[in-house]
């Protein structure tokens, strides 16, 4: 009995850890799909679109000190509504037509991960 | 005998060769034959997820008919100039420049063939390319279109490059098209890198912005 239980934990367990990477793995191609074109594929606001008239320099989420000033709200809220709507450039685009809601919550875990390597 | 059946299966295939020369041969034979491996034309869209788009080897063609101007479409198939400042779904790569070229009769052959491919969500003979100041504000100013596409004005190519160069859009696309793609781009594109504006511009911005980048040179 308490085998047949430590298997079937073990294996809900292994279950648990693959959906939980396969997750991540989703996340990181929502990333580098939508967001890298602009904040590039390591977070650094240095995506390919980022040229000599580009006019203002998208996020750098690995910039801790400027990370922190923003709220998760204020996160959201500029992925779904673009730059303006937290006083921003509008060079950042509102993703809230093409995006989930839970893939806004993906990516926003996402992007706080930069700051804390 | 085995001699035989390989002279009289020779001259088969010979025969075959000389009496179906390409050229007599319809636009969408050519098509199947050169091109399908890397453009599908059997609308609507398939793509469901970012994988499914990232698998593409090249741009769908359903809507070719609606999307492409029949003049450059020939020329272009015959003297392929890249289109997107990038390769194909890649965000690293410079596009290589290495689209398959097609003999003058090939290419006519292929436009008449991609040119019947209609989207009915395009209506015909509605935008005008027209350059207004409102057109330009938001391509400019108001939304991120700059921040992504490469775009003509008179100091020279300015805009991103993850997006299709929109250079050249007044020869390449139909302006009725690029309305429909902007208002409801989610018929033609379901997976795609570019934002949906059609809940955020109204209809007629969306006419402003779409009769402005068919201006461009
Ligand atoms: C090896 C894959 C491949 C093959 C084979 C191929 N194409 Fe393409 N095609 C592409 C790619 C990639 C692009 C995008 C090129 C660019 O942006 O410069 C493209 C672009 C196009 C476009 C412009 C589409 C757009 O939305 O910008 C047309 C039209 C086209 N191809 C027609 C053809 C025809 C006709 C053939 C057959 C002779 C063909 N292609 C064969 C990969 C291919
Ligand atoms: C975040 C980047 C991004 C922004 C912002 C953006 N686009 Fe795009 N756009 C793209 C990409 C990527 C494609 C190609 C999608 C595909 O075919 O997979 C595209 C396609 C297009 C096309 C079709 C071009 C073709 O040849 O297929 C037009 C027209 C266009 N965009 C206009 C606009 C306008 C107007 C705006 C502003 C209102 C805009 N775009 C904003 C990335 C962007």
């Amino acid at each position: 009995m308490s085998r047949f239980v430590l298997v079937t934990t073990m294996a809900l367990g292994l279950a648990l850890s693959a959906a939980g990477s396969a997750q991540a793995a989703d996340t990181k191609q929502l990333f580098e799909f939508y967001c890298a074109q602009c904040h590039g594929v390591k977070g650094d606001g240095k995506g390919i679109n980022v040229g000599k008239d580009f006019a203002t320099d998208p996020r750098n989420f690995t910039d801790s000190v400027e990370m922190a000033k923003r709220t998760d709200d204020d996160i959201k809220t500029v992925i779904k509504d673009g730059g303006p709507a937290i006083s921003k450039s509008p060079l950042m685009p509102p993703w809230g037509a093409t995006l989930s809601a839970a893939q806004v919550d993906e990516l926003l875990a996402y992007i706080r991960k930069f700051a804390k390597k | 005998m085995r001699l035989l059946a390989v002279t009289v299966s020779l001259g088969a295939a010979l025969l075959v060769m000389t009496t179906a020369p390409s050229y007599a041969a319809g636009g969408d034979a050519i098509f199947k034959k050169s091109c399908s491996n890397c453009h599908y034309t059997d609308g609507p869209a398939k793509e469901k997820t970012i994988a499914d788009q990232l698998a593409k080897k090249g741009p769908e063609l359903w809507y070719a008919g609606s999307k492409f101007k029949k003049d450059w479409l020939t020329a272009w198939l015959q003297a392929p100039k890249p289109i997107r400042p990038m390769k194909y779904n890649s965000i690293t790569d410079k596009n290589p420049g290495d689209h398959p070229k097609m003999s003058a009769g090939d290419a006519a052959a292929v436009t008449d063939f991609l040119m019947g491919l209609k989207s009915a969500e395009v209506k015909a003979g509605v935008i005008k390319a027209e350059v207004s100041v409102r057109g330009r504000k938001i391509f400019t100013k108001d939304m991120p279109c700059g921040g992504c596409h490469e775009y003509s004005t008179k100091d020279g190519l300015l805009g991103g490059k993850s997006g299709p160069s929109l250079a050249g859009s007044s020869k390449r696309l139909n302006p009725d098209w690029i309305y429909a793609y902007l208002a409801n781009i989610k018929v033609f594109k379901p997976v795609r890198d570019m934002p949906d504006f059609g809940s955020v511009l109204g209809p007629k911005d969306i006419e402003n912005v779409a009769a402005f980048v068919a201006t461009f040179e």
